[in-house]
C-alpha cells in the first residue's frame, strides 16, 4: 500500500505539477489571448481606419473619373478644334504651297536673270582682263624695247668710242712709225749694226702694217653694224610708236566697253524699274476697270430708271391733255351759243372779243391735240409691218387733197419700195412732213415736193451715227419751199420749237417732234438741211429688215 | 332731274333719255335739242346707276333713244351699254354714245358691245345741234333694222 501511496504520491505529485504547468500554460495562453485580443482590437480599428480611407479613396476615385470624363470630353472638342485647325492649316499650307511655288518660280525667273547678267558681267570682266593683260603685255613688250633701244644705243656708244681709240692708236702708230722712218734713217746711218735691226724692223712694219689692215678691217665692219644697229633701233621705235597706238586704241575700246557695261546696268534698272511702274499700273488699271464696271451698272440702272420715268411723263401728259380737253371745249360752246344766241345783244367790241377769245381756245384745242398725238406716239405699242410706202403716201395725198389744190402743188414719188414700219405712225410722219412743205412753201411758185426712197448701206450715206454695214431704207422728202437758215436744222425736231410768229404761220411746234419721235420708233434718224429761200430736205433712214 | 319739252307741230314728240354727269353737257344738250327741228322730249339722269334705276322703274314707258356718255361716275357708259344689250326688253333701245375721246380703241370697244352711234362731242354749238339732228334719225333707222348700222359723228 506504500507503494502505492508512495505511488499516489508521487502520482499526485505529477499531478500537481502537471496542473501547475498546466495553470502555467493556460495563464500564458491567457495573456496570449489578452495580447492577441488587443491586437485584434487594434487591427478591427486600423481597418476601420482604412475602410474609411478607403471610402474617402473611392470618392477620391469618383470625383476623378468625372474629372477625367470631363477632360475626355474637352479633350474630344479640343480634338475637333485641333482637326479643324490642323484641316485650315493644311489649307494654308496647301495656298502656302502653291505661293511658294508661284515665288519659288518666280525666284528661279530672278535667279536665271540674274545668273544671265552674271555671266554678262563675268564676260564682260573676262574681257576686261584679256585687255587689261594685252596692255600690260603690250607696255612690257615697250619696256623690253625701249630696254633693248637702250642696250644698243650703249653698245652703239662704246663702239663709237672703240672706234676712236682705234683711230687714236691708228695715229699713234703712224706717229710711231713716222719715229721709226727717222730712227731708220738714224740706224741706216748706223748702218751694219742697225740693218739687222732694220730688217727686224721692216718686218715688224710689215706686222704692224698688217694688223693697220686689219684694224681698218674691223672698223669698216663696225660701221656696218653699227648702221643694221640704227635701222634696228628705227624699226623698234615704229614698233614702239605702233604698240603705243594699239595700246591707246585697246585702252579706248576698254572705257567704251565700261561704258557700254554701265550702261547696260542703268538699262537694267530702268528696265526692272519700267516693270515695277507697269504692274502698278496694271493693278491700277484693274481697279479702274472694276470701277467703270461699277459706273457702267449705276448707269444702267439710271438708265433703266430714266426710261420708266419717262413713260410716266408723257403717260401723265396723256392723260393730263386729255381731261384738260373737257373744260375747254365747253368754254367754245358757251362761246358759240353766245355769239349765236346773242349776237344783237353784243356791242361790236364784245363780239371782237369773244372771237379773239374762241380764237385762243381754237389755239388751246390744237396744241392739247398735238400733245396728245404727240404721247400716243410716244407710249402706243410699236407693231412693225412690211408696207408699201406708196400705199400711204396716197392716203395722205388723198387726205391733203385740198391744200394740195389750194398750193398747186405736185408731189411726185421716185423708186418708192416697201419698208418695215410701224404703218399708222408712218402715215402720221407722212402726213406732218407733207403737210410741213405744203404750209412752208414759197407763194410765188408751186409748191413741189419730191419723196424718194433707196435701200442704201449704211458706209455709204456719210453719217457718222449710222453703222456702216447695215442696210438703210434712206427716205428723203424734197420741197421748194420758204426753207429756213441752217443754224436751226437741229432746233426744228425739238417740241415747242417755232421759226414764224403763229400769225404767219399756224401751228404748235409739235408736228416735225413727231415725224421725229416716229424715226425713232423705227430705230432710226432723221436730219433736216436747208437754207433760206432755197426749200428744204428731210433725210429718213430707218434700218432695212 | 327731269324736263319737259312742248310738242312742235303734229308728230308725236321723240323721247330722248340722256345720261350725264356734267351739267353743262346737260344744259347744252337741251338747247340744243330746243332748237333743232325734230319735235323732242328730253329726261335727263346724273350718272349710269340713275339710268338703269330709271330704266327698271318705267319699263311701260321706255324711251325712243338713248344717249350715253361715256365717263360717268358709278357706273360708266360702257357698264350700262353691256347691261341694256343683255337685258331682253331693253336690248333693242336705241344708243348713242357721247364722249370726249376720240380714241379708236374706245370707239371701238363701244360698237363691239352694240351701240349704235359715237358722237365727239364738238365744241361748237352749232355742229352740237348738227350731229344730234343727225344721229337721231339713224338711231331710230337702227330700231327697226336690228341695229345693223354704225356711224361715228365727228364735228
Amino acid at each position: 500500500m506504500a507503494i502505492i501511496k508512495k505511488t499516489d504520491e508521487e502520482e499526485l505529485l505529477i499531478a500537481h505539477k502537471e496542473l501547475a504547468f498546466q495553470k502555467e500554460e493556460k495563464e500564458k495562453l491567457a495573456g496570449e489571448l489578452i495580447i492577441a485580443r488587443k491586437e485584434l482590437a487594434f487591427q478591427k480599428e486600423e481597418k476601420g481606419k482604412r475602410a474609411a480611407e478607403l471610402g474617402i479613396a473611392n470618392i477620391e476615385l469618383a470625383y476623378q473619373d468625372d474629372e477625367k470624363g470631363k477632360r475626355a470630353a474637352e479633350l474630344g472638342i479640343a480634338n475637333i478644334e485641333l482637326a479643324f485647325q490642323d484641316e485650315e492649316k493644311e489649307k494654308r499650307a496647301a495656298e502656302l504651297g502653291i505661293a511658294n511655288i508661284e515665288l519659288a518660280f518666280q525666284d528661279d525667273e530672278k535667279g536665271k536673270r540674274a545668273a544671265e547678267l552674271g555671266i554678262a558681267n563675268k564676260e564682260l570682266a573676262f574681257q576686261n582682263e584679256e585687255k587689261e593683260k594685252r596692255a600690260a603685255e603690250l607696255s612690257i613688250a615697250n619696256k623690253e624695247l625701249a630696254f633693248q633701244n637702250d642696250e644698243k644705243e650703249k653698245r652703239a656708244a662704246e663702239l663709237g668710242i672703240a672706234n676712236k681709240e682705234l683711230l687714236f692708236q691708228n695715229e699713234e702708230k703712224e706717229k710711231r712709225a713716222a719715229e721709226l722712218g727717222i730712227a731708220n734713217k738714224e740706224l741706216l746711218f748706223q748702218n751694219e749694226e742697225k740693218e739687222k735691226r732694220a730688217a727686224e724692223l721692216g718686218i715688224a712694219n710689215e706686222e704692224l702694217l698688217f694688223q693697220n689692215e686689219e684694224k681698218e678691217k674691223r672698223a669698216a665692219e663696225l660701221g656696218i653694224a653699227n648702221k643694221e644697229l640704227a635701222f634696228q633701233n628705227d624699226e623698234k621705235e615704229k614698233r614702239a610708236a605702233e604698240l603705243s597706238i594699239a595700246n591707246e586704241e585697246l585702252a579706248f575700246q576698254n572705257e567704251d566697253k565700261e561704258k557700254r557695261a554701265a550702261e547696260l546696268i542703268i538699262a537694267n534698272k530702268e528696265l526692272s524699274f519700267q516693270n515695277e511702274e507697269k504692274e502698278k499700273r496694271a493693278a491700277e488699271l484693274i481697279i479702274a476697270n472694276k470701277e467703270l464696271a461699277f459706273q457702267n451698272e449705276e448707269k444702267e440702272k439710271r438708265a433703266a430708271e430714266l426710261i420708266i420715268a419717262n413713260k410716266e411723263l408723257l403717260a401723265f401728259t396723256y392723260i393730263s391733255s386729255h381731261d384738260l380737253q373737257e373744260p375747254l371745249r365747253k368754254i367754245q360752246t358757251f362761246v358759240t351759243i353766245i355769239l349765236e344766241n346773242e349776237n344783237e345783244n353784243l356791242s361790236e367790241n364784245g363780239k371782237y372779243n369773244f372771237q379773239r377769245m374762241q380764237l385762243a381756245a381754237g389755239r388751246m384745242q390744237l396744241l392739247i391735240d398735238d400733245l396728245l398725238a404727240f404721247s400716243r406716239v410716244a407710249t402706243t405699242e410699236l407693231k412693225f409691218e412690211k408696207t408699201e410706202l406708196t400705199v400711204i403716201i396716197e392716203e395722205v395725198k388723198t387726205e391733203l387733197k385740198d391744200t394740195i389744190q389750194e398750193k398747186h402743188a405736185t408731189i411726185e414719188a421716185i423708186e418708192i419700195g416697201s419698208a418695215n414700219i410701224i404703218a399708222f405712225q408712218f402715215r402720221q410722219l407722212m402726213y406732218n412732213l407733207i403737210s410741213n412743205a405744203l404750209k412752208f412753201s414759197n407763194p410765188d411758185i408751186a409748191s413741189h415736193i419730191i419723196i424718194d426712197s433707196k435701200i442704201v448701206k449704211g458706209d455709204k450715206l456719210n453719217n457718222e451715227k449710222l453703222s456702216p454695214e447695215k442696210n438703210y431704207c434712206h427716205i428723203t422728202v424734197t420741197d421748194n419751199g420758204i426753207g429756213f437758215e441752217p443754224q436751226f436744222s437741229d432746233r426744228i425736231f425739238e417740241v415747242f420749237q417755232k421759226l414764224h410768229g403763229k400769225e404767219v404761220y399756224t401751228g404748235t411746234g409739235i408736228g416735225l417732234a413727231i415725224v421725229k419721235k416716229i424715226v425713232e420708233n423705227h430705230n432710226g434718224i432723221i436730219t433736216a438741211t436747208s437754207e433760206l429761200s432755197k426749200g428744204a430736205r428731210f433725210d429718213i433712214y430707218i434700218p432695212a429688215a | 332731274m327731269i324736263s319737259t319739252q312742248p310738242i312742235k307741230g303734229n308728230l308725236k314728240p321723240l323721247k330722248i333719255l340722256l345720261a350725264d354727269d356734267d351739267k353743262d353737257d346737260r344744259l347744252f344738250f337741251s338747247m340744243a335739242l330746243k332748237e333743232i327741228t325734230i319735235p323732242t322730249k328730253l329726261t335727263t339722269v346724273v350718272d349710269g346707276e340713275k339710268l338703269m334705276d330709271y330704266l327698271s322703274e318705267n319699263t311701260d314707258q321706255l324711251p325712243d333713244v338713248i344717249f350715253l356718255d361715256i365717263n360717268m361716275p358709278r357706273k360708266n357708259g360702257i357698264e350700262c351699254l353691256t347691261e341694256i344689250k343683255q337685258n331682253k326688253k331693253l336690248k333693242d333701245l336705241p344708243l348713242i354714245m357721247f364722249s370726249t375721246s376720240n380714241s379708236r380703241d374706245k370707239i371701238g370697244m363701244v360698237f363691239k358691245n352694240g351701240a349704235d352711234v359715237y358722237i365727239h362731242k364738238p365744241s361748237d354749238f352749232s355742229q352740237l345741234k348738227q350731229v344730234i339732228s343727225h344721229a337721231l334719225p339713224i338711231a331710230v333707222e337702227n330700231m327697226f333694222s336690228n341695229g345693223s348700222l354704225k356711224y361715228i359723228l365727228n364735228a
